[in-house]
């Protein structure tokens, strides 16, 4: 049976009449790999978001930069970096910071379990549906990895006159940063509006 | 690849009791420490030190209840767990500039750490914190000197016996009906047996000026350390007695008799056994 395919690199619509295993299809115009549906995207999608979820605590409760200086230490959370750009009056910074580095994230790795989870759930598909609205509203303001950036510079800069190490908490940001980017990869949004009939017949 | 999938969450939950673990299994204890005046100490920043190296650090400084003291929490690390016993004495170092001494300068830029003198009595995670630097734990021969005067003497004023540093002032303090200067001195161990009950102590601190007509002016000064912090001399008899035992009380003449002088016993001075000089207690501290 011919089923109709989108290419996801240059939007052709495409015919795919039936495909024997273990082939791949190309796409007529762009010749890049075409799939009616990602495999294993449910099963992913939920492995590394749930795995990013639960990394979320530690990575924001733990510090992820600690600063010496001739004997003075301090340890900085996230959120305690962003208290002190609001302290220094920095309130712009400060509410974007929080948005892109606390809020944003959080949404969607919470976002991206729930549809995953929920996904053969009859039912549900408006929820999916609003869902996934939201996650594509704050993906642009996602941008946990602008930290990660920001703890490099301050080791490489500040190095000559303080010793600035990774704290504790920044294994956990990084894996949180990466899971968050596998989660998102391995989402086929295309799900969210098969029926559950459909999804086995993907698996 | 599917079945592995559930080994990334699992993963992840590894690392968080992992965590966990640092937090509360590999920690060493919480203690809490009593002082009068906390200044410039920094909650979640300032440091503990034993020996130069970091052992703890401070949470929260909080006010008792009762506003009399400050509650200060600080985490020891794991391996130094073994100083949080009865008799450890805890203060904060600060940059003191004194004459005759300078100390905790480092404490300038760095801010001020507390530093432990451990003790060796049961676990405990309560103390009280004390106001100075203990003098070190080092025995001596404990002496009382009355005067009518304190002089320029201050606590760590020098003891010289010719000249040579062999102990050091403790404390001074008003004699009971506040009629004379009672300063409580100590001999080092090693030199304890130079002190006998009739040997003769003099201030030797600040300048002696005489002027007379005939042996013309005289300026006599004990070193140039005692010139500023003060000093106390002795000397003993050549004509020896018994040696002076702790608590021995003596009197602190203003200066020194010109017979005094020539006196030159022999003494001899048998070597201390290593084990009571250095008699720093190191108790139950973990191998790092």
């Amino acid at each position: 049976m011919d089923q109709l395919v989108a290419c996801q690199t240059c939007g052709l619509v495409q015919a795919v009449g039936g495909v024997p295993k273990d082939s791949v299809v190309k796409c007529a115009r762009c010749h890049f790999q075409i799939f009616h549906r990602r495999r294993h995207s449910r099963a992913r999608t939920l492995a590394f978001s749930l795995a990013a979820l639960i990394l979320y605590i530690p990575s924001n409760y733990y510090p992820v930069v600690s600063a010496e200086y001739e004997g003075h230490h301090s340890e900085t959370t996230i959120f305690q970096g962003i208290r002190s750009l609001y302290a220094h009056q920095q309130y712009f910074i400060a509410a974007l910071m929080f948005g892109t580095s606390i809020l944003s994230p959080m949404l969607k790795i919470i976002g991206l379990v729930f549809l995953a989870a929920t996904l053969d759930w009859p039912g549900w598909e408006k929820s999916r549906n609003w869902v996934y609205q939201i996650i594509r509203l704050i993906d642009p303001w996602n941008m946990l990895e602008v930290f990660l950036l920001a703890i490099c510079v301050s080791m490489v800069e500040i190095g000559e006159i303080a010793t600035v190490h990774p704290g504790r908490g920044v294994f956990a940001f990084a894996a949180v940063v990466l899971l968050t980017l596998l989660a998102t990869l391995s989402f086929d949004s295309r799900l969210i509006w098969d029926s559950p009939a459909d999804q086995k017949h993907y698996e | 690849m599917n079945r592995w999938l559930g080994l990334i969450p699992l993963a992840a939950l590894l690392l968080c009791g992992w965590y966990l673990c640092q937090d509360y299994l590999f920690k060493g204890p919480v203690i809490t420490i009593y002082f009068q005046n906390v200044e410039g100490l920094q909650e979640n920043n300032s440091l503990l030190q034993y020996r130069g190296e970091s052992i703890g650090e401070i949470q929260t400084l909080k006010l008792t209840a009762d506003h009399q003291l400050v509650a200060v929490r600080a985490r020891l690390d794991a391996t130094a767990t073994g100083l949080a016993r009865q008799g450890a004495v805890f203060w904060i170092v600060r940059p003191e500039l004194k004459p005759g001494s300078v100390s905790g300068l480092g404490t300038l830029v760095s801010g001020n750490f507390i530093n432990v003198q451990p003790g060796d009595g049961a676990p405990t995670n309560v103390f009280t914190g004390a106001e100075k630097e203990p003098l070190a734990p080092i025995p001596g021969l404990e002496l009382m000197l009355r005067a009518p005067k304190l002089g320029s003497l201050q606590p760590r004023s020098p003891v010289f016996y010719r000249e040579i540093k062999v102990g050091e002032v403790e404390s001074c303090r008003l004699g009971e009906d506040a009629r004379e200067v009672v300063i409580q001195v100590r001999v080092e161990a090693e030199y304890a047996p130079l002190v006998r009950v009739n040997s003769k102590f003099w201030n030797a601190g600040g300048i002696n000026f005489h002027f007379g007509l005939f042996s013309g002016a005289n300026l006599t000064a004990e070193s140039a350390q005692t010139l500023i912090s003060g000093g106390i001399s002795f000397a003993t008899p050549t004509a020896l007695e018994s040696v002076a035992t702790n608590g021995t009380e003596f009197v602190l003449n203003e200066t020194a008799d010109a017979a005094w002088a020539t006196w030159s016993p022999a003494i001899p001075l048998q070597a201390v056994p290593e084990a009571m000089i250095n008699k720093t207690p190191m108790p139950g501290l973990g191998t790092k």
